[in-house]
Order: C-alpha cells, then structure tokens, then sequence
C-alpha cells in the first residue's frame, strides 16, 4: 500500500514557489489548517517563498489573513473575509482599503457550484443565484446561459480549480483516508476538485475503517497534534478566542511578530523558520 | 420570574423571534449571535418544531444549546440531526427549502435592496471593504420574503443609493422585502417602500427621521412596539445566552474587544464546572 505521510517541510515544497492556487480546507474559526499556513509564512520568511499566491477559502479566517499581513498572498476567491463575532480580519481588511490584494468576488453558490462543475468534468453548473445583482459587473467572467428546456436565464458558474488544497484532518491513515468531523464544510469538494491535496491531521491510524475523504485523491499526509489551533477542530477542542483576540490586538504593530514567532513555536515549526 | 429591565438586545431578539412562525427551516448567517438569540425564543415559547440550518455547522438541527463563543458549534455540531457540508447547504438546502433568513445590511435603500460588499465609491479602493456578501446575492434572488435587523440605525447604513447592490429587496415590480427591525422601530414593505409600523419604547419619529438617509413611509395606525415578558428576559438571560454574546452586535472596535474578554473568561469558567 501507498504510504503517503510525509514531514511538514516536506509537505511545503509541494506548494508552487511563485503564483500557487491553494486552497484551506474547513470554515472561518473552525478546522482550518493553521499548522500548515504558519509552516508556509515560516518558509517564506527564511526564502521569499512561496509567494503570490492566490488562496481559494470557502470562508477565510486567521490562516488567510495571517499570509496576507505576510504579504504573501495576490489573490483571494472566497464569499466571507473575516472573523465572525470577534470582528473584521485586520490585515485583509487593511489591504483591502489599500488595494493591495485583489478580490475575486465570489458567494456560496459560486464556490460550490463552481466545485461541483469542476468535480463533474462540465463546463458550468446553472444557478438563479446572482439574479439581479451587480455581482456581475465585479465578475464580467461569469456568463449567463438559457435553459434549453424552459427558456429560462440562469446564471452559469464556471469550474473552480486550485493546485493544492490543504485539510486538516481529526484522524487520517498513510493512505490518506480522512475523518473531518461534522463541521464539514466544503472539503469533500476540494478534495477531488484539487490537483493535489494534502492532508495534516491530528493523528495516523494504521487502516481507518470509514472515512469522509478517501484516499485516491490525496498526495500527503502530515502528523500535526493540535494542527488547527487557534482554530477548533470539533469536537476535539474548541476555538481559542484568547488568542484570537491578541492576534486582532497585535495586528499591524510590532508585537504581531512576536505572536506569529510564539505561533510557529506551538506548532514545532522553529526547524522551518 | 425575576423582574429585569430589558436592553435594546432583548427586545431586538424578541422582535425576531416574533416573526418566527412553528413548524419553518430558519437559517442562520456568519456571526448574527443575535438572530440566533431570537431563533432560539421562539423555539422556547411559540415554535417548538422549527429547525435550524445555521452556516456554523451547516448541519439541519432541531434542539437548541445555549449561545457560545469559544464553544460555538456546540450549538449547530452536537445536536445536529444532518450534516449537510456548505456544499449541500448552498446547492441543495437553500434553493429546495427557501429557510427564513435575517440579514444584516451594510447598507439598505429604501425599496431594501443592500450591500455586504463594500462601502465607497470605487471598489478597488473601498472605503470600507465588507467581509463579504457570504450567500445573500444567492438566496434573495429566490427569495419570496426578505427580513433584516440593523443593530446600529443611522445614516451609515440606510442610505439613499446603496454602493453595491448584493442583496435584493425589489427585483422589476416585485418587493419582496418584508421586514425590518433595528434599534429605533420596526418597519414593513407593504407599499413598496420602507414603512415605519413602531416605534421603540422611549424612540420618537424625528429621531428616526434624523438617523435615516432617505425618507420613508409612516403607518397611520403607528404603534409602540411591545417590549419582552418577564419569560422571554428569564430564558434570554439563564437559558439561551446567559453570556450576553447578543450584544455583540451592537459594539465595534474597542469596545467589543473589551466585552469579548470579559465574555471568554466566564464561558472558560462555565465550560470548565460542567467538564
């Protein structure tokens, strides 16, 4: 049988150096792979690398606004930016009234559908969301289409895509078969619409019995305990609004260096940085 | 039943809950504590068959579990009857059951077409840039009845032209804005535009004129809007959000930040005597 694990280092590399789509798997504050964005900012902080990268986030939090405040991010396709009760997402935010990201304006039907065209191998999966709104004029790529039964204009969303998407995971096996738990969000989708997928996740087993992931479409998995704090990872622990708000507090001040540093070292991650 | 005095958090949740009817899919958006709040009322009193589809779990679930803020999925994950994934949740969920949503306005006109994008004239440099329109450009267009809540009533958010039109209150002819409640009163569409039905207890009209950017339609049979029974204080504050995470809502900045700790240190309190 494949064994697919492999160290965080490693794992890195696997991200393109320059312009990369990369995906994060589960939701805002809940199951993101914070191990993973914390190892890339380490990487980046020592090379320049990876960067310009366009990140896909169904909903982003703490792990995309942490690799924007590092400038390492062009691009970001996502329909939520931001940090739900605990407030706005400073360095996107920021950025975003500087003009210094660009903003690929997306909703949920357009992430899912677009997921759900590019698993199916079609062109565009059609929708009546965006009807009337001047979503359009933002995204002069997403086209209309007759419904050749019923005549009928609808929306058609065109296939979403990304070089790698990271997802972590409550338990995975070296083949790369994953449980993630019930706040699932869309990472059953970006497992098979990535090219390549990675998997960190709290813990390895030898042979899972069920799983929400199966293996076939995954490339690495990586041991990372406690891999999505401060993030939750349901219902092994909860989100830790503490550190949360000190990353709001410590954003675009000098202090915030010292919270990434103390990041990476709860992550173990000093070897990379 | 303890005798409280009531905050403009509670009344806004009993208003929501008010418009809760028995046996209806409620959805619940990204950080609308709030609306959770007035879900969860009704849930208690008059609606006890209701589910809930809430976007923080995007599971279908009928049993309620007190607000959280650290222990947030909780309420959606663990009593859950289906996790259906965001996926499930945008393409099939939505679409098939039309849930009753509240949305919160970044800013409103007065046919209650809005924006969650972005505030400002150029959208490459936004005033202020919004997290996002989430799945609102999705449902309203679907949509047979739309509801809002505006926390904070002012000139900032009901605006003459919006910015950016991502949510939809009048599509051609058809309103399908229904209702609104925020801080000041609460308002219908009945007529096509934003209509003033009650005033809060303590609210008079030209303070509601004063803090609105266009000028809007007055019931003539304008009412005080009841304020919350002595049940509906006790479950608020013992039962569904002893904490006060509603209130969040109403503050920015600073100050949430200074509530938000207060509130984390007694949750981690809580959390810690039941474990």
């Amino acid at each position: 049988m494949n064994d697919l694990k492999m160290d965080m280092k490693d794992a890195v590399e696997l991200i393109p150096k320059i312009g990369g789509r990369l995906a994060f798997g589960g939701i805002t504050l809940y199951r993101r792979p914070m191990a993973f964005a914390l190892a890339l900012l380490a990487e980046h902080s020592k090379s320049g690398f990876p960067r310009d990268l366009t990140i896909i986030a169904f909903t982003a939090g703490l792990e995309t606004d942490l690799l924007i405040g590092a400038g390492m991010v062009k691009n970001i396709r996502s329909c939520y930016i931001g940090l739900e009760a605990f407030g706005l997402a400073p360095h996107f935010t920021s950025s975003a009234a500087a003009g210094e990201i660009n903003i690929i304006e997306e909703t949920e039907a357009s992430l899912a559908f677009g997921l759900k065209a590019s698993i199916s191998g079609v062109g565009f999966m059609p929708s009546h969301a965006w009807t009337g709104t001047d979503l359009f004029t933002l995204r002069p790529d997403v086209k209309k289409v007759i419904d050749p039964y019923s005549g009928e204009e609808l929306t058609a969303f065109p296939p979403i895509t990304c070089d790698v998407a990271v997802i972590h995971a409550l338990e995975a096996d070296p083949q790369g078969n994953a449980i993630i738990g019930g706040n699932l969000g869309v990472d059953q989708e970006l497992a098979m619409a990535a090219k390549s997928v990675i998997i960190t996740t709290e813990k390895i087993s030898p042979r899972l019995e069920k799983a929400d992931i199966f293996g076939l479409t995954v490339d690495a998995v990586v041991e990372a305990p406690k891999g999505a704090w401060p993030s939750s990872c349901h219902p092994l622990y909860p989100l830790d609004g503490k550190a949360t708000l000190k990353y709001i507090e410590t954003a675009g001040k000098e202090e915030h260096k010292l919270l990434v540093a103390e990041w990476i070292n709860y992550h173990n991650l000093n070897q990379l940085a | 039943m303890s005798k409280r005095d009531y905050t403009i958090e509670d009344l806004l949740s009993v208003c929501i809950a008010r418009q809760v009817e028995d046996g209806e899919l409620l959805a619940q958006g990204l950080a609308t504590p709030l609306v959770a709040a007035g879900y969860l009322l009704a849930w208690h009193t008059h609606a006890p068959n209701v589910y809930f589809a809430s976007a923080i779990g995007q599971s279908v679930c009928r049993e309620g579990a007190p607000l959280g803020l650290e222990t947030i999925e909780a309420l959606w994950l663990d009593k859950a009857l289906m996790n259906v994934g965001f996926a499930g949740a945008a393409t099939e969920i939505l679409p098939r059951f039309k849930p009753k949503e509240f949305f919160r306005p970044g800013q409103i006109d007065k046919y209650g077409n809005f924006n969650n994008v972005f505030i400002g004239k150029n959208y490459l440099r936004p005033r202020l840039r919004l997290p996002g329109s989430g799945g609102i450009p999705d449902v309203t267009p679907i949509l047979d009845e739309v509801y809002y809540y505006v926390p904070r009533h002012s000139r900032v958010t009901f605006v003459k032209q919006i910015d950016f039109l991502s949510g939809i209150g009048r599509q051609g002819d058809k309103t399908i804005a229904h209702y609104l409640v925020s801080d000041l009163g609460q308002f219908d569409f009945k007529f096509g535009v934003m209509r003033l039905t009650h005033l809060h207890p303590g609210i008079n009209l030209q303070r509601v004129k004063a803090k609105t950017g266009f000028e809007f339609e007055i019931a003539s049979d304008l009412k005080e809007t009841l304020p919350p029974t002595a049940e509906q204080l006790d479950l608020l504050y013992e039962t569904i959000d002893p904490l006060g995470i509603r209130k969040l809502e109403f503050l920015g900045g600073a100050a949430r930040r200074k509530e938000l700790k207060i509130m984390l240190q007694q949750e981690r309190s809580v959390s810690y005597e039941t474990a």
